[in-house]
């Protein structure tokens, strides 16, 4: 029968157990961002330097296209630790654009809708609607980070075989987890900004900015003070130091990879300490 | 065994930062599964959203326990949370969504299939009034559509209560009347039961079979409105014109009492058995002429004024029973 025929009956039907139900603000999420069509073509275009370096990868591998090269170039087009890193570059840049654009769209509508006594009056606790939003934006931004690098390092174990894994699989499993600190980085910048920023173009532009200005004072304050350590709060310094350590490859001078990453679990921890502050249901004003 | 209260508090005290709100509240509201309505009454500040904030699970008691269908609301709060729906006072939607996905995604996050959280969110549009605009953002939607929104999320996953936070404010008289009738027919023809905080009594009293008045974070009153009716059914009012200086000693003769208050305005108390023709013929034979005579019905304005303490007591009582 027409659902407008037969009017409304109280649903008494099974009910989906608990990952289902976490997992549906991401799956709703996703859908609602893949129709955006700037993040598509930003998704498009991250595609284009994983290609790119597909391709060197193939070169790198097929020492009968390199015949005519000399043997200084020969030597310098080598997938290791450089490699990688200048491929995560590229893409970590892609995801800054794409957690900028995407992120504020997830928890600033929410707020200023009021809608999140609606969210937290259903079985869904305020981390699990919080950790379902980061899930959406480490989700979206893994298609362009980790995943084409894993593919990519795929391709070179299939071209060069089994002993390139048995001596370079720390390369895979840092530039995973390199990868993955960024995403946590950026995804938990774009979701504070989302919450202190109601407005959704002002709150990308302030997880741009977030980046930007840090890196600026940390310039400042090793310039005045004639140190290194004001490195320690810009993220994407930080991470770099500890993508270089993952890597294997020489690091740019000031304070080293253990360090930066005490510095970026501080960072990280007041994101969420922001976060926690904003996701209420109800505002107490005492 | 006991029924299982649809509401249950004992000793519910709520502090938000150093003010006490709710200052040790005990009662028994409803049973669940019977498909009554309890209402929430009373003056701006008396804590009737603190309270209701507090059995969701958003505030935390200070001391004391609160239990929704006999579950605690801090320990099994997403036990609870998955057998009540919310609609809240203020505007709380998703602005960028149609209704259908607004209402699949919550219907969904409740713990819905997806397919069945589809049905269901074109089911309830179509019963709160919102079928031909279900496909709209609900940004586009006037005041009372969104009113009808927030009750068709409160209701799309089928809950055993609902509680709805002033669900008329705001609302035209249509739209007032219609809203009333889809809470009556929610606990008559599905079985839900339903908390509703109001200012409007009429609302209160058209709707709900319980009520509990609150003042300064305690509950002040609580009654059946249920018994109250019935109970009516024994008061009238009474407002004639002509000398009427002998009715209230011609009263017993049809057994009833009463008192005027002036301007052919009388309170009268039937007894038992005795019905309004009585007073028809009784006013025939003083020769008054009626101009109304009906059961009394504002008593919980009265009930609501000797609680607020604006009134010492109900006119007629004393002469009653």
């Amino acid at each position: 029968m027409a659902v407008y025929k037969r009017g409304y009956r109280r649903y008494r039907g099974p009910l989906t157990g608990r990952w289902a139900r976490f997992m549906v603000l991401p799956r709703h999420a996703w859908g609602r961002l893949y129709q955006q069509r700037l993040v598509i073509l930003l998704t498009m275009a991250a595609m284009v330097w994983p290609v790119l370096c597909a391709g060197f990868i193939y070169l790198t591998n097929h020492a009968e296209l390199l015949q005519g090269l000399e043997q200084e170039f020969r030597q310098f087009i080598q997938v290791d630790g450089r490699f990688f890193s200048i491929f995560m570059y590229v893409q970590a840049g892609f995801a800054v654009f794409l957690a900028a654009l995407a992120g504020p769209g997830l928890i600033a509508p929410d707020l200023a809708n009021n809608a999140l006594p609606l969210y937290f009056s259903r079985p869904l606790s305020r981390w699990s609607y919080a950790l379902a939003r980061l899930m959406v934006l480490v989700g979206m931004l893994s298609v362009v980070t980790w995943i084409p690098g894993l593919l990519l390092f795929g391709l070179q174990v299939g071209l060069a075989g089994g002993w390139w894994f048995w001596s370079n699989w720390m390369l895979g499993a840092g530039m995973v987890a390199g990868f993955l600190l960024w995403l946590l980085v950026l995804s938990l910048v774009a979701m504070a900004s989302s919450a202190y920023v109601k407005w959704r173009v002002v709150a990308g532009a302030v997880s741009l900015a977030f980046f930007f200005i840090l890196s600026g004072v940390a310039e400042m304050i090793n310039g005045v003070f004639r140190v290194t350590w004001g490195h320690m709060i810009d993220p994407a310094w930080a991470v770099n130091q500890v993508w270089c350590a993952l890597l294997g490859v020489e690091p740019p001078d000031g304070p080293g990879a253990w360090t930066s990453a005490l510095a970026l679990a501080v960072l990280m921890l007041l994101l969420a300490a922001v976060i926690e502050r904003k996701l209420r249901p109800v505002e107490v004003v005492t | 065994m006991t029924a299982t209260p649809v509401v249950e508090l004992e000793n519910l005290k709520v502090r938000l930062g150093r003010r006490e709100i709710l200052h040790g509240i005990t009662c028994r509201l409803g049973v669940a599964g019977t498909g009554k309505a309890v209402g929430l009454l009373g003056p701006n500040g008396a804590g009737k959203s603190t309270l209701i904030l507090t059995l969701l699970g958003f505030l935390k008691p200070s001391a004391g326990r609160a239990r929704i269908l006999g579950l605690d609301c801090r320990h099994s709060r997403g036990e609870a949370r998955s057998r009540i729906g919310y609609m809240p006072e203020n505007d709380a939607f998703i602005g960028d969504m149609t209704a259908v996905a607004f209402l699949r995604q919550m219907a969904e996050l409740s713990g819905l299939p997806p397919e069945a959280a589809l049905e269901k969110a074109h089911e309830v549009l179509f019963h709160v009034g919102l079928g031909e605009a279900r496909y709209r953002e609900l940004r586009t939607y006037s005041y009372g559509m969104k009113q009808m929104a927030k009750l068709a999320q409160a209701i799309v996953h089928g809950p055993e209560l609902v509680v709805l936070d002033e669900p008329t404010n705001g609302l035209d008289p249509a739209a007032r009347r219609r809203m009333l009738k889809l809470v009556g027919e929610m606990k008559t023809e599905q079985g839900m039961s339903v908390l509703i905080c109001s200012h409007l009594l009429r609302d209160i009293e058209q709707v709900c079979d319980e009520a509990v008045i609150m003042r300064d974070g305690a509950i002040v009153h609580q009654c059946n409105l249920e018994e109250e009716r019935r109970s009516n059914r024994r008061f009238v009012e009474l407002e004639v014109t002509g000398d009427d200086r002998n009715l209230r000693a011609a009263l017993p003769e049809i057994g009833a009492e009463g008192v005027p208050e002036g301007g052919g305005r009388w309170r009268i108390v039937l007894p038992a058995g005795v019905e309004l023709e009585a007073i028809w013929g009784l006013a025939g034979r003083q020769n008054l002429l009626v101009r109304k005579l009906a059961h009394r019905r504002d008593t919980l304005e009265e009930i609501f004024l000797k609680a607020m303490g604006h009134l010492a007591h109900t006119p007629g009582e004393h002469v009653g029973t």
